[in-house]
């Protein structure tokens, strides 16, 4: 699985390398514009590790944005899945909510809490999160009635047994969404770090940006990818895990 | 014990078309009776609103002496994350595991208890349902199709087995099998369509119980009754 994601990315990686390598050479593009193997190989020789932390610090905010937001998204839903007015409330307000881009929003969090942890946090978890909660409420609030009616007729249903049985049936899905919101966790978190941030990749390759260093920057993508590729593997692997353990499959 | 249906006029949400129109029938004493039709003439839909399912209709639903209606359909499932046997244990009270253990040897359900529901065949399945439907309270208790897909002699010993421990009890049994419908029930509710007048017709089945034997002719006599009537 991971060897097949990062075999995937690599692919993804080095073609989109050789097209930029492509009309380097048939432009005839200085090395100011886009540099020469030379100097990438010099860049990354030199920022291999600096970046590398970098991306570790930004994969470590994204993954607490994550968690924080399938925590939020997890109780929302809950509530959301009511027929009663206050589930209905939240569906609109979500969908509604959820229509709005929330990075544009990232300006406004950085004026009111600064360029720290707390905004890359919130940032992160916020970009995430719409996305989340709109899948967690469709599959809390879609009954499986072919189990539910036993527990329902013998008065035995409650609001854990009816999350449960939702969130067991509907585990495969759950598992695809979390993984699909990871990376938009840390699309998150790299954004939070270009508009202002004082660590985390996104704010190195503001600075390489500024200095008009594509060698820099294409250190930087390549071990976002890896990490990346990383990540979503561990989460796919958990999910499988978990699946196991409850014996879905 | 009597269910009695009064005057019931239903139409499916945005459909025109009625499914009943002035429905009248009942059904006495208690004994394991049946609900016979067509397919679409609906069977099902009468068989929720007499559980509760379905609310929005006229006519009145009257259960005397029954306090506890349940109704499973042949399309059930067991919760994934238990095997049969913890399911089966989680929800029979206390003082009835010595019948569930009856009711699994009898439906021949000890192979499945240490599988998981998805795993299993139709029928077992479907006897898995059953079974876990015997072992609540209930004074009524509706069997849509419960036991498609389980072989000729396995329903035979069902149905015996649930007529002779539970005789002080209702069953409603909808089937679209003439022979167990007239073999088998006490008394049988053939539904027609809804421009047939009247629209349930109310015949003696051989309600047979496994101790004396049925003559052939009579049993054919009342396939023949319950096809007519349908």
């Amino acid at each position: 699985m991971l060897h097949r994601r990062i075999y995937q990315f690599l692919m993804i990686y080095f073609i989109g390398f050789a097209g930029l390598m492509l009309v380097k050479y048939s432009l005839n593009l200085s090395d100011y514009v886009i540099p020469g193997f030379s100097e990438i190989g010099m860049a990354c020789r030199r920022y291999f590790w600096l970046y590398l932390l970098a991306v570790l610090n930004t994969l470590a905010v994204a993954i607490l944005g994550h968690l924080l937001s399938i925590c939020m998204a997890t109780l929302v839903g809950i509530i959301g899945r009511l027929t009663i007015w206050i589930g209905s409330f939240i569906r609109v307000a979500a969908y509604n909510i959820q229509a709005y881009p929330i990075v544009a929003v990232a300006p406004i969090i950085f004026i009111l809490l600064g360029d720290g942890l707390s905004s890359r946090l919130l940032i992160a978890a916020m970009i995430c999160y719409f996305p989340l909660l709109l899948s967690i409420i469709g599959i809390l609030s879609e009954p499986v009635a072919e189990i539910e009616h036993f527990f329902e007729s013998t008065r035995r249903m409650n609001w854990q047994l009816q999350v449960k049985i939702r969130a067991f049936e509907n585990m495969h899905k759950l598992m695809t969404v979390i993984v699909g919101s990871a990376t938009l966790a840390m699309v998150g978190t790299i954004v939070a770090e270009f508009i202002a941030a004082n660590a985390g990749i996104g704010y190195s390759i503001r600075i390489a940006l500024y200095q008009s260093d594509l060698a820099k920057i294409l250190v930087a993508l390549f071990l976002i990818g890896i990490c990346t590729s990383i990540y979503l593997v561990f989460l796919e692997w958990l999910g499988m895990e978990i699946k196991k353990r409850i014996g879905s499959v | 014990m009597q269910l009695e249906l009064k005057d019931i006029n239903y139409t499916y949400p945005g459909s025109a078309r009625n499914v009943f129109r002035q429905l009248s029938c009942q059904v006495t004493a208690p004994g394991f009776h049946a609900l016979f039709g067509p397919s679409g003439v609906g069977k099902t839909t009468l068989a929720k609103m007499i559980s509760g399912s379905i609310t929005a209709f006229s006519g009145a639903v009257r259960t005397d002496q029954m306090t506890h209606v349940l109704y499973t359909y042949n399309l059930e499932r067991l919760p994934g994350w238990h095997s049969v046997q913890d399911h089966l244990t989680q929800i029979t009270p206390p003082p009835k595991h010595s019948r569930m253990e009856e009711l699994v040897d009898s439906f021949g359900l000890e192979p499945c208890l240490n599988s998981r529901f998805a795993q299993l065949s139709l029928g077992q399945q479907n006897r898995t349902n059953l079974t876990r439907y015997l072992l609540q309270d209930f004074d009524l208790l509706i069997m849509d199709e419960s036991l498609a897909n389980v072989d000729e002699i396995t329903k035979e010993k069902i149905i015996l087995k649930i007529k002779a421990l539970y005789p002080d009890r209702c069953f409603l049994y909808i089937s679209h099998n003439v022979v167990e419908v007239a073999k088998f029930c006490k008394q049988i509710l053939v539904l027609r369509s809804y421009h047939k007048n009247p629209q349930a017709v109310s015949l003696q089945g051989q309600d047979f119980n496994g101790r004396q034997p049925i003559a052939e002719k009579d049993l054919e006599q009342c396939m023949l009754e319950i096809v007519n009537a349908a």
